[in-house]
């Protein structure tokens, strides 16, 4: 029996992976942004912070779980198959084998789901540690994962569409990082004016944000659950067309 | 299948980059288990010709098959028959020589894995080296892991694109030994080259391509003889080197003999072709 096609994409991105795993840098970079930030709003900023649903920090830590898995997420695959594809060219020899375009995006679309879902469970380990309400319910774990396959997804539209990794670090910080910010993750977006709202409801962390901090699945939080499926659909496709028409 | 059947056709093939074609209406066959090469200069297209061939780059015109395939309807079908050798090591730099073959055996399906990886790491003396991750590896090792991936699926067609470049002379001698093993095997070898004496040294037929058009197709032996058989060479007073093309050695010698200056006379060579027709060196 063979593998499938998505198998060695994924492998090749794992084998990778275990390599940097072992590298005091690589969990140093995955946990630092979280961190720094549950410190600075949640024990600092945030010990004067009263929203309506209780705890402060019970409320940012799914949002840093979001921030966190869609980083990692993102950033490892654009950045992987931007570097593959212009400085090492071993993306080529993906092109070039007997392997359908949907299968790559497959394997790069697990390999960065495996990457943003253990940089999150850093995340959820140290949330544990640090708020007694914080607990994982079914929406929690489908709204991750689903981050995870959406912002993969994204993260291989990046890769392959920008010409340097400079741009690809353009495309972080002009839409990524914004959306970190501007989501839900630091603050519940009820109480924002309409025309905001209507902006920050289009993007996709936002329905994250919604789907993630519910304890059951209810009418907002299918809603959102639809957007998060519709989008991954969305970058899936995108993603598996642009390998297909891949060029050079 | 007959031995003249062809495996590859190009018809008025032609690609372009920013107004300028590197491919530029080139037609040509290529039959089933020869050595065919495409000599000429940097910048010339080959590379691109290479990389149409190979279903890495999608032409603007002119139709393309390689194996009874088109490449831009059926490329899946390309890729299941064809190995190539890009002119950059395009390996897994912080992987291992073994993790590197195992990824590119999987892509291609092949069986019993472990068993060809080996076979084929063996091959290219880098077995004992097989736990080594490839950023450690030097350029000739480098180059002998990306032949081996190259040959692991089993190819009907082995694409080179200057395969030698860069290597020293014993690793040369190395790497063209696998490639006419490759050949003996049943395989059709194209590649692209600026080395003469890799064109003479390896092809049954060479294609010079200049500026992107192929300006001549044959043996190098007939390729030679439309030159003429012996060059007469010397260094003129104004530190220019000049040369006489001449049919046979007894012309050589009789125009030799009219020259002052210290004179060399040897057998033409492809680069005497490039030269006639194109006015150019080749390297």
């Amino acid at each position: 029996m063979t593998a499938p096609g998505w198998y060695p994409v994924f492998l090749r991105e794992m084998l990778h992976f275990r390599r940097k795993f072992f590298k005091l840098g690589y969990l140093f970079s995955a946990m630092v942004a979280p961190l720094i930030y549950l410190a600075a709003f949640g024990f600092g900023l945030g010990r004067s912070v009263h929203i309506d649903r209780g705890d402060y920090l019970a409320f940012l830590l799914p949002g840093l779980v979001a921030m966190s898995s869609m980083y990692n997420s993102y950033n490892w695959i654009a950045s992987s198959l931007n570097i593959n594809r212009l400085y090492f060219r071993t993306f080529q020899i993906y092109v070039q084998a007997p392997v359908s375009p949907a299968s790559v995006m497959v394997g790069e679309v697990l390999a960065g789901m495996a990457k943003g879902f253990f940089a999150s469970l850093l995340v959820i380990a140290v949330g544990f540690f640090s708020s007694p309400d914080f607990a994982l319910g079914a929406p929690f774990v489908v709204a991750l994962l689903m981050n995870c396959l959406l912002f993969s997804g994204l993260g291989v539209i990046v890769g392959m569409g920008t010409k340097s990794h400079e741009e690809t670090a353009t495309y972080s910080n002009l839409f990524i990082m914004p959306m970190a910010f501007f989501s839900g993750t630091f603050f519940p977006l009820e109480k924002l004016p309409m025309a905001v709202k209507a902006v920050i409801y289009v993007l996709p962390l936002t329905h994250t944000g919604i789907l993630i901090r519910k304890q059951a699945f209810d009418g907002e939080g299918l809603w959102s659950l639809g957007v998060l499926v519709l989008y991954s659909l969305v970058f899936l496709l995108w993603g598996s067309r642009m390998i297909a028409r891949y060029s050079e | 299948m007959p031995p003249d059947e062809t495996i590859i056709a190009l018809r008025d093939l032609t690609k372009t980059y920013d107004g300028v074609r590197a491919v530029d209406g080139v037609t040509l066959s290529i039959k089933k288990g020869e050595i065919f090469g495409l000599l000429g200069p940097n910048g010339a297209g080959k590379t691109t010709t290479i990389k149409i061939m190979t279903t890495l780059s999608r032409p603007d015109g002119g139709v393309c098959t390689v194996g009874g395939f088109d490449v831009t309807k059926e490329p899946r079908g390309v890729r299941g028959i064809i190995g190539v050798v890009p002119q950059e090591n395009n390996l897994e730099p912080e992987l291992t020589a073994y993790e590197n073959l195992l990824i590119y055996g999987l892509l291609h399906k092949v069986t019993p894995l472990g068993e060809t990886v080996r076979g084929h790491l063996e091959m290219v003396d880098l077995w004992e080296r097989r736990d080594q991750v490839v950023s450690q590896f030097s350029g000739g090792m480098k180059r002998r892991l990306v032949l081996a991936r190259a040959l692991l699926a089993d190819p009907a067609i082995l694409f080179l694109d200057e395969p030698s470049t860069g290597l020293d002379p014993q690793i040369r001698r190395h790497l063209w030994d696998i490639v006419r093993k490759t050949q003996k095997e049943g395989r059709t070898v194209i590649l692209t080259t600026h080395y003469i004496e890799e064109a003479e040294a390896l092809c049954d037929r060479v294609g010079i391509i200049s500026h992107g058009r192929l300006i001549a197709l044959d043996t190098p032996g007939c390729l030679k003889d439309t030159v003429g058989g012996y060059v007469v060479e010397y260094i003129d007073a104004e530190g220019r080197l000049v040369q006489h093309l001449c049919r046979d050695r007894a012309e050589a010698h009789e125009i030799a003999g009219g020259i002052r200056e210290n004179v060399t006379i040897r057998k033409t060579n492809l680069e005497d072709v490039f030269i006639k027709l194109t006015g150019e060196r080749i390297e």
